[in-house]
C-alpha cells in the first residue's frame, strides 16, 4: 500500500453495504487506521462520534439505506472532523454547502480517499 | 286693272303659301320619320315656288361634306346616295355663312359661288339655298330647290323661303329629339330585359302591377298577361300576407323613399324563391306618387353558400370540440384571440378574460416571461413558435403542454392569421422525471454493484489465495450477483418474492426438484433494497449444502419455511433453513460457512438489513434462521468488524 498518511488515525466509516464495508475497513486497517464502524444508519455514526474522542476523519457513503448521511456530516463539521462523501450516485447529489468537501465516486478508490480525506 | 289683278294674284299667292305651310306644319307633328316630313317639306316647296325640284342637304359628321337625305324632282339614284363635299367656294357653305337664303338666278352666270358638275349635268340653271338652323343656331343642313330654266326669284319668295326654313329647324329638331329617346327607351328596354336575374316590376299606386319585365318572369314563373293588373301581394308567402309584410313595404317606402324587401316569396310552381331586394317609389313629372318599382335578385344560392359556410364553421367548431389540444387563432398582430371552448372549459377563463394578454394569466408564472417573449419574437420574425409551459386548470392544477403555433400567409407572403395547438404532454414531463430518477439508479447500483464485485474478489482472495479454489467461489459469487441484477431489472413490473429467491438459488445448485428438499411458507413479497445482500446469503447456504450438506452425494433433507411474524410493531420475515440427516465427511473439517458465507449470515445481514440471525451446526444437522424487517429495516444491529 501507500505511504500511509492514514498510520494510527481513527477513521468513523459509514456504509451500508456490508460486503463493501469489510473491504474498506480491511485497506483504511492495512493502511495502520484504526477504523470506527462501519456504521450503516444515521443513529449508529452519531452515536460512535459520540463516543469517541479525538476522532481524526470520516468517510460517509451519501445514501444509506433510506436515509442520507448529511446529519452526520453536519455534526462532524461541528466538531471540525474532516470527512469525504462517497457515492454510487451522480456527485451532484452533495448539497452545495458541503462546497469545500471531496465527493468521490463508488467503486471505492481508497488510495484516493486517503489523499483526499488527508491533504 | 292690271294693278288690282297684280294685287289679286300676289294675295292668291300668299295665301296658297300659307295654307302650304300649314298643312306642311300640322304633317310634321303627325310624323315621327324624319324622312318622312323632309320629302313633304320639298315636295311642298317646289309646289310654292313653283319649280321642278327640290332636295335636303344634311352636314355630314365630318363637317365637311353634305349628304342628299331626300329630294322630289330628281332621279331615284341619286337621293339618299349622293355626297356633296362642302367646298370654301360652293354655293351650300355660302348659304350657311350668310345665314340667310341664297338665290341665284342664272349658275351658268354666277359669280359668288361655285355649282357642282352633276348639278350643271342634271340641267340646273336657277337655283335658292335656304340654311336649316336647329335651336341654338347650329346648322343642320340646306333646302335647295332648282329650276332647269333661269328664273326669277322676287322678293315674297325670298320671304316665304325665309319663314320655311324658321319652321324647318324646330321640326328637324323635335325628330331628331323623339329619335334620341327612342333609342335611349330601346337602351333602357334591352337592358331590364336582358337582366334576367333581377326580377323589375313596376306597380301603381294601388299596388297593382303595370310592368311585369322578363327577369320576373324568369324569376317567378309567371308571364306579364298572367299579372298585369293583379295586386302584388301574391308574391308574397302566406305567413308574410298574414303578418300585413306588404303594406308595412308600402308604408315605409312612402315614408322613406324605398323599403327593403329580403324574404321567401312564392312562385307559380308553388316553391319559394329567397329575393333580395328594395321597393322604390315612383313619382310624375310633377312629383306626385305614381306607384312604386320593384327589383329584386333571386339569392337562395347565395343563401344556401352563407349556410354552408356556417355549416362549415359548425363542423370546425366540432372538431376542435373533439381534439384534446387546446386550440387558438389571432389576427397578425396576435391580437383579437379566438380560443376553442377546451381552452376555455380546461383554464376556466372567461372568453373576455382571455383576451389581450389574459391568457397568459393561464401560463405558470416561471414560464410566462419566456412565453410572451417567443411569441413576440414571432410576430417579428413571421416564424412557427415551437415552446413547453405549464397551464393552470381551472382546479388550480399546472399541467405541462406542447405549444406549437404556425402562421397563416396570403398570395403575397403577408400573415394573415396565427393558428395555435397546446398539446397535453403533462405524462410525458412525468415520463421523462421518472427515466431520469431510473437512469440515475441504475447508475447507482451498477457502482454499487462494482463496489460489491470489487469487495466479494478482494475477501476470497484473502481467503483461498490465487488458487484455483478462489475462481470457483469467486464465479459462483458473481453468478448469484448476475441473477440478482436480473431480478431485481424486472422487480418495478412484478414484485419479488421470497419464494423465488429460494428457487434461483437452489435451481443454481441443481437442487430443484429434488424430493429431498421442501419449501413452504406465504407468499411474502421482497422489497429490492433487501434483495441483493439476502440472496448472496441464501446462495452461500445453498452453495455450503450442495459441497458439505443435505444436497451433497452424502444425502439428508432440506427443509425451508418462513412465516411473517408482529415485532415490536413491526413486519418482520422469519425464515428457518434446517438441514438434517447429514453424514459428515470427517467431523470437524472446516467447510465453507466457517469463512466469507457465514460471515455474510452472521454479520453482513444484521449490518446492511437490520437481521438478526442465528447459525448451528449440530453433529448431522445444520439450522440457519434469518429474520429481518420487511418493510423498513431501520434498526440494525451494531456488529463490529
Amino acid at each position: 500500500m501507500t505511504s500511509s498518511n492514514m498510520d494510527g488515525r481513527k477513521v468513523l466509516l459509514v456504509e451500508d453495504d456490508f460486503i463493501i464495508a469489510m473491504d474498506v475497513a480491511a485497506s483504511l486497517e492495512e493502511d495502520g487506521a484504526s477504523v470506527i464502524g462501519p456504521a450503516s444508519t444515521v443513529p449508529i455514526a452519531l452515536d460512535l462520534i459520540g463516543k469517541t474522542e479525538d476522532l481524526d476523519g470520516a468517510i460517509l457513503d451519501v445514501n444509506i439505506r433510506d436515509s442520507t448521511s448529511f446529519e452526520i456530516a453536519d455534526a462532524l463539521q461541528a466538531q471540525g472532523v474532516p470527512f469525504i462523501f462517497v457515492t454510487g450516485y451522480d456527485t451532484s447529489v452533495v448539497p452545495e454547502r458541503y462546497a469545500g468537501v471531496s465527493v468521490c465516486q463508488k467503486p471505492f478508490d481508497m488510495a484516493l480517499c486517503s489523499s483526499l480525506l488527508f491533504k | 286693272m292690271l294693278m288690282q289683278t297684280q294685287v289679286n294674284d300676289d294675295r292668291d299667292a300668299l295665301l296658297r303659301r300659307q295654307k302650304l305651310l300649314a298643312d306642311f306644319g300640322d304633317f310634321s307633328l303627325q310624323s315621327e320619320d324624319l324622312n318622312e316630313v323632309l320629302t313633304e317639306a320639298c315636295r311642298v316647296i317646289a309646289e310654292a315656288l313653283n319649280v321642278s325640284r327640290g332636295k335636303v342637304l344634311e352636314i355630314e359628321e365630318d363637317g365637311k361634306s353634305l349628304f342628299m337625305r331626300v329630294g322630289v324632282g330628281w332621279s331615284e339614284d341619286i337621293v339618299g346616295s349622293t355626297h356633296i363635299p362642302m367646298g370654301e367656294n360652293s354655293s351650300e357653305s355660302f348659304a350657311i355663312k350668310a345665314g340667310r337664303p341664297v338665290i341665284s338666278r342664272n349658275i351658268h352666270e354666277e359669280t359668288r359661288f361655285d355649282v357642282p358638275d352633276f348639278m350643271k349635268e342634271e340641267g340646273v340653271v336657277a337655283l335658292a339655298n335656304v340654311p336649316i338652323f336647329l335651336p341654338g343656331k347650329r346648322a343642320y343642313g340646306l333646302l335647295q330647290v332648282d329650276h332647269t330654266e333661269p328664273r326669277d326669284f322676287d322678293e315674297s319668295d325670298t320671304e316665304f323661303l325665309r319663314t320655311y326654313a324658321a319652321i324647318l329647324g324646330p321640326v328637324v329638331d323635335r325628330l331628331f329629339k323623339i329619335d334620341a329617346l327612342s333609342a335611349a327607351d330601346e337602351q333602357f328596354r334591352l337592358t331590364v330585359e336582358a337582366a334576367t336575374d333581377y326580377a323589375i316590376l313596376m306597380t301603381d299606386r294601388d299596388s297593382r302591377i303595370t310592368d311585369w319585365l322578363p327577369g320576373a318572369s324568369a324569376v317567378f314563373g309567371w308571364s306579364a298577361e298572367e299579372v298585369l293588373g293583379r295586386d302584388i301581394s301574391f308574391l308574397f308567402t302566406p305567413e308574410d300576407r298574414a303578418a300585413g309584410v306588404p303594406e308595412q313595404e308600402v308604408k315605409m317606402a312612402l315614408e322613406t323613399g324605398s323599403a327593403r324587401d329580403v324574404r321567401d316569396h312564392l312562385c307559380k310552381d308553388g316553391s319559394r324563391v329567397f329575393i333580395e331586394g328594395v321597393a322604390r317609389v315612383l313619382h310624375d313629372t310633377k312629383g306626385n306618387h305614381r306607384g312604386f318599382i320593384k327589383i329584386g335578385q333571386d339569392a337562395s344560392e347565395r343563401r344556401e353558400s352563407d349556410r354552408s359556410l356556417r355549416e362549415s364553421e359548425e363542423r370546425y367548431r366540432l372538431l376542435t370540440s373533439l381534439v384534446p389540444a387546446l386550440l387558438w387563432q389571432t389576427d397578425a398582430l396576435g391580437c383579437g384571440f379566438e380560443l376553442s371552448p377546451n381552452w376555455l372549459d380546461y383554464t376556466g377563463q372567461t372568453p373576455s378574460e382571455a383576451q389581450g394578454t389574459g391568457w397568459l394569466d393561464a401560463i405558470h408564472p416561471e414560464d410566462r416571461k419566456k412565453t410572451k417573449f417567443l411569441f413576440a419574437e414571432a410576430r417579428l420574425t413571421g416564424e412557427p413558435v415551437v415552446h413547453q409551459h405549464r397551464i393552470s386548470s381551472s382546479d388550480g392544477a399546472y399541467r405541462w403542454f406542447l405549444i406549437r403555433q404556425v402562421p397563416q400567409r396570403d398570395d403575397l407572403g403577408w400573415i394573415q392569421r396565427w393558428f395555435g395547438a397546446a398539446t397535453d404532454i403533462h405524462e410525458l414531463h412525468e415520463m421523462q422525471a421518472r427515466q431520469e430518477v431510473m437512469v440515475a439508479e441504475l447508475q447507482h447500483r451498477t457502482r454499487n454493484l462494482i463496489g460489491v464485485v470489487q469487495s466479494i474478489s478482494n475477501q476470497t482472495m484473502a481467503r483461498t489465495g490465487p488458487t484455483e479454489a478462489f475462481r470457483k467461489q469467486f464465479n459462483a459469487r458473481l453468478a448469484s450477483l448476475s441473477r440478482v441484477q436480473g431480478l431485481l431489472s424486472r422487480a418495478d413490473q412484478e414484485p419479488i418474492t421470497l419464494r423465488q429467491i429460494f428457487d434461483l438459488e437452489l435451481e443454481a445448485v441443481g437442487a430443484s426438484g429434488n424430493p429431498n428438499v421442501t419449501l413452504d411458507g406465504p407468499t411474502v413479497t421482497v422489497r429490492p433494497i433487501l434483495i441483493q445482500t439476502l440472496a448472496l446469503a441464501i446462495h452461500e447456504l445453498a452453495t455450503n449444502a450442495r459441497k458439505h450438506g443435505a444436497l451433497s452425494a452424502n444425502g439428508g433433507r432440506l427443509d425451508v419455511t418462513w412465516k411473517l411474524r408482529g415485532h415490536d410493531g413491526e413486519c418482520w420475515i422469519c425464515m428457518d433453513w434446517q438441514e438434517s440427516g447429514l453424514v459428515r465427511d470427517a467431523p470437524g473439517k472446516t467447510d465453507a460457512t466457517d469463512g466469507f458465507g457465514r460471515q455474510l449470515i452472521e454479520r453482513a445481514l444484521p449490518h446492511t438489513l437490520g437481521a438478526q440471525t442465528s447459525f448451528d451446526l449440530g453433529p448431522d444437522s445444520l439450522r440457519c434462521t434469518i429474520e429481518l424487517p420487511r418493510d423498513n429495516p431501520q434498526k440494525p444491529k451494531e456488529v463490529s468488524i
